[in-house]
């Protein structure tokens, strides 16, 4: 089976399609989000190589690489623009700047962030999975711990997003925030947890362990 | 219109479940997935020049680091040279003893073990198991957190586990920031409930190894192994960097396992096509290979991924089985929540209950779920009285006993002062007499008053700038007045410098004495043979809350 | 569960079969095997810290006096060699390795094994920063099995383009 037909069932399940024959199909939570589908409100283009900042007024975001892109809402159905929209407003909150990267050589949220943390004026940063999985990191940090995970990508809401842009800037400012409150359902992981392994399938082929980082530029439409 | 029966049907916790259809070409497959390899083994020279279908040159770094340290060559021609169904036989067999079929299964190369014990089904493989269990007798490990990380009742709660009756109890943090508070908490808590409990902190590996270098745990648990060499690199390391892990925690005397199981690979997005118990056989090859003493494998947090698949539950018995196969001890998940349905969740479960694995749960909440900061278990403080009972009704050892409210009331309540003192002595954030008195009779975290985090993760990240050592918390202990406790944190520290309890398989009486698969192996060789119940055991696990004594009618 | 039970019935069960315990005692100036096991039981007398001090001067007295500190805690290589034995007497030989790597590492310092361990983990090192590091263990600490297995890692990194590339 070669890389485009891989694609085309993924798509279709990710679609809910119930295709013919072999493609398997998804059992998911009623009323699963169109995690491929719908309109796309944001406008995601590379401008480079990503660069290290110096301003240490600055937040960087990583995105994974189908963000916004092949996938366009999170594993709970929330719309990534929206998802952008609140992290960059928790930031500009506080006052300071954000900037976005994309990574290649991994879709792995702790390195993802970490990478965004490295390149980051103030050594802090951001990593954003397509399914909503977030970390909060510091460049002096290793790459899989973190400043907060939030791990549970199901209790991710726009809220938490806001918020996670926001400790991030009172990170980068040097302050101690309180952390954004930790919230835990055990019942994520038997809805969502092969929906969430499909949904990383889709992001990790879309790895390229040959390609540096990227810059983007990211608008509204 | 609608069935009024399928309505019904609909709407049971079943199926609220997450299930996928098989799809083998992304490794979506639970076993014997048609792209995985066929077995086979050449040497020259004593040097391995084809494994499983792949020449050397071919080799990826996990096959190379299989290839050199995970198969005992010695016997592995004629191992691999025997028919698989006969091997799947001799599993079975109680006739053949462990330690012959161990010097057979260890030789044997990942896809040849792999297909043997896919002859099995369910239930010879649980007879297998009560066979190849390392250890003499069973036990059982708990998860002891909350979501607030609140220390006070994280060292009540690390009692009461330990007077229930967990031989290991592992915590992890919501904010990473809180681990040595933590560690500290169920380290000394769990002293408190009963001596001798082995106490872990699951977070990053580097920090993981921190913490037990400075006395803050006595073991280790999350040395996580990945099957394919593209996820091994997403989880930041490779077999050679994890096996020199392990010997640097054998250089402090600290026990340790590695950790791996089914659906991690596909989970993180790399199976490379292959089942998810061929690519947890690999796994447990380089657990082998590293010279780890054991594993904690059963598709762990990957749960959902097999469960959702067909065979999935039978695979992470199967993946179990091939730890032991490989003599390693076998800390057997049940840990993790995966079905919305009570009738999976034992399914599931019975499988390691019933024949016993060295920790049956790696581990059982001993909180409720919604403080169970691993994203919920299998099992949770709500169903101690179910495991209990399930012990009694089968007449088999799970680990726990039945405890009275009385004394876990008094031990909460001594495990919260105990903390309270030792917080003062090391001039950490107070704790209240309030907090004290909640954590006595909390259930979770929603009965404990909040804390001022900010205050709290300055302090532990000072814990760490100080260089605090576990004697310093022994000599605080002491100081506050609280000599057993100080004796017994004493004697899990001095316990590094004999290191008895590195080896398989290990715990620890109350007495600090080491019970291992080494003074105590394994000797099941058919019916009354192996492990029995004693009859004060078995007096115990009788002893329910609930019972009625006729004579008291 | 009861652990003293426990080992009441089973030591009652080893008893019948093997007969006495006190089979168990010091090696003829040898080998350790599985029946001086637990060494800290059987054999204390012959156990001594990595600083020096006989396990049975062990005591919670000594460590609020300060006669003993967090450094008396370790273990000594000694010690992991005599458990390597025990592991090998039960065919555990990759754990036995296991130990022994672990034996040669005691007296590495702790922040120097943690950054060893790190540049170990793909992408943090070049060829030639993990042949100093296995250079370094030779010389500065003597020793001989972890260098060996250091080097083979740096030489399965080149290959599979695990390597840090500036």
């Amino acid at each position: 089976m070669d890389e485009k037909t891989l694609r085309s069932i993924i798509e279709q399940v990710l679609n809910g399609l119930e295709a013919k024959g072999a493609a398997p199909a998804a059992a998911a939570p009623s009323g699963t989000p169109d995690y491929a589908g719908g309109e796309r409100h944001i406008k995601i283009t590379e401008t480079g190589p990503a660069e290290r900042g110096s301003d240490p007024r600055e937040v960087v975001i990583a995105l994974a690489p189908a963000f916004g892109g092949r996938l366009n809402q999170t594993i709970i159905g929330l719309p990534h623009d929206q998802v952008v929209r609140e992290i960059c407003a928790g930031i500009e909150e506080e006052g300071l700047k954000y900037r976005f990267i994309r990574l290649f050589r991994t879709a792995d949220v702790g390195f993802m962030a970490h990478e965004a943390a490295k390149l980051s004026g103030s050594g802090i940063g951001i990593g954003v999975q397509s399914r909503g999985t977030t970390v909060i990191h510091q460049k002096d940090l290793p790459p899989l711990s973190n400043l907060e995970l939030f791990s549970q990508a199901p209790l991710v809401d726009l809220g938490t997003f806001r918020a996670i842009g926001k400790n991030a800037a009172k990170y980068a400012k040097g302050e101690s925030p309180a952390p954004v409150p930790v919230k835990n359902d055990q019942m994520a992981r038997p809805k969502y947890q092969a929906i969430a392994a499909l949904l990383h399938i889709k992001e990790t082929e879309l790895c390229d362990p040959g390609k540096k980082t990227q810059a983007l530029s990211v608008t509204y439409v | 219109m609608r069935s009024k029966r399928f309505e019904v049907l609909d709407a049971r916790p079943v199926n609220q479940d997450g299930f996928v259809t098989e799809w083998p070409e992304v490794g979506l497959i639970a076993m014997e997935s048609p792209n995985d390899p066929k077995p086979s083994l050449k040497l020259v020279d004593g040097k391995v020049v084809e494994m499983d279908g792949k020449k050397r040159e071919d080799f990826d770094m996990v096959d190379t680091f299989i290839a050199t340290y995970g198969i005992r060559l010695e016997d592995a021609e004629r191992a691999n040279a025997i028919d698989s169904g006969d091997l799947a036989r001799m599993l079975v067999d109680f006739n053949v003893p462990r330690a012959e079929v161990v010097k057979l299964t260890t030789a044997l190369t990942p896809a040849k073990l792999t297909e043997v014990v896919s002859k099995l089904n369910v239930v010879e493989m649980m007879t297998a198991v009560s066979k190849m269990r390392a250890r003499l007798s069973p036990a059982n490990q708990c998860h002891v957190t909350n979501v607030k990380d609140n220390p006070v009742q994280l060292a009540a709660d690390a009692a009461e586990a330990a007077l229930r009756g967990f031989a290991e109890q592992e915590t992890t943090v919501g904010i990473v920031r809180y681990a040595p508070f933590n560690a500290i908490s169920i380290m000394v808590g769990a002293q408190i409930g009963r001596p001798g409990i082995l106490t872990q902190c699951a977070v990053e590996e580097a920090t993981e190894l921190a913490l037990g270098m400075r006395g803050f745990t006595a073991y280790a648990e999350t040395v996580s192994v990945y099957g394919t060499e593209a996820v091994f690199m997403d989880g930041d390391d490779t077999p050679w960097s994890k096996a020199f892990l392990a010997s640097c925690y054998a250089s402090r005397g600290l026990k340790m396992r590695f950790t791996s199981g089914t659906g991690s690979e596909v989970q993180m997005g790399y199976a490379e096509g292959k089942s998810m118990l061929y690519l947890e056989a690999r796994c447990l090859y380089i657990t082998k290979g590293a010279g780890s003493q054991g594993t904690q494998n059963g598709s762990v947090s990957c749960c959902g991924v097999p469960a959702a698949v067909p065979s999935g539950i039978r695979a992470m018995l199967a993946e179990n089985l091939i730890g032991m196969c490989l003599d390693l001890e076998c800390a057997s998940s049940n840990d993790q929540t995966f079905t919305h349905s009570d009738l999976r969740r034992i399914a599931r479960a019975i499988m390691q209950f019933a024949p016993g694995t060295d920790f049956i749960c790696s581990g059982y909440s001993s909180v409720p779920n919604y403080d169970n900061m691993f994203a919920g278990s299998n099992w949770d403080a709500e169903d101690y009285d179910d495991w209990c009972v399930i012990q009694r009704d089968l007449k088999i050892d799970g680990g726990l006993r039945p405890v009275a409210e009385e004394e876990t009331v008094v031990v909460r309540n001594k495990a919260a002062k105990v903390i309270q003192a030792l917080y003062r002595e090391l001039g950490l954030p107070e704790i209240t007499d309030a907090e004290v008195e909640a954590a006595t009779y909390a259930h979770g975290s929603q009965d404990m008053p909040d804390r001022n985090v900010v205050e709290d993760l300055k302090a532990a990240d000072n814990v760490l700038k100080r260089g605090l050592t576990g004697i310093d918390l022994v000599k605080a202990l002491a100081r506050a007045g609280y000599e057993d406790v100080a004796g017994s944190v004493f004697g899990m520290l001095k316990q590094r410098v004999s290191g008895d309890y590195l080896h398989t398989a290990a715990i620890l009486t109350k007495d600090f004495n080491v019970v291992s698969a080494v003074n105590y192996p394994n000797d099941y060789r058919g019916p009354s043979t192996g492990y029995q119940l004693s009859d004060e055991r078995w007096a115990e696990i009788k002893n329910i809350r609930k019972a009625i004594d006729p004579e008291s009618i | 569960m009861d652990q003293e039970q426990l080992i009441r019935q089973i030591m009652a069960q080893v008893m019948a079969t093997i007969g006495s315990p006190s089979a168990a005692s010091a090696p003829a100036g040898g080998q350790v095997t599985k029946e001086q096991y637990p060494l800290g039981e059987k054999i204390p007398n012959q156990i001594k810290s990595a600083s020096g001090k006989q396990l049975t001067d062990f005591s919670l007295e000594g460590v609020v006096s300060g006669a003993l500190t967090a450094e008396d805690f370790r273990i000594a290589p000694e010690t992991l060699e005599m458990q390597a034995q025990v592991a090998e007497s039960v065919n555990r030989g990759a754990f036995s390795r296991n130990l022994r790597r672990a034996a040669e590492l005691i007296a590495v310092p702790d922040d120097e094994l943690l950054s060893i361990y790190n540049a170990l983990r793909p992408y943090r090192s070049t060829k030639a920063e993990l042949y100093a590091i296995a250079d370094k263990l030779e010389s500065q600490y003597g020793c001989k099995i972890n260098p060996a297995f250091i080097r083979e890692a740096a030489d399965v990194y080149e290959q599979r383009g695990r390597l840090r590339v500036d």
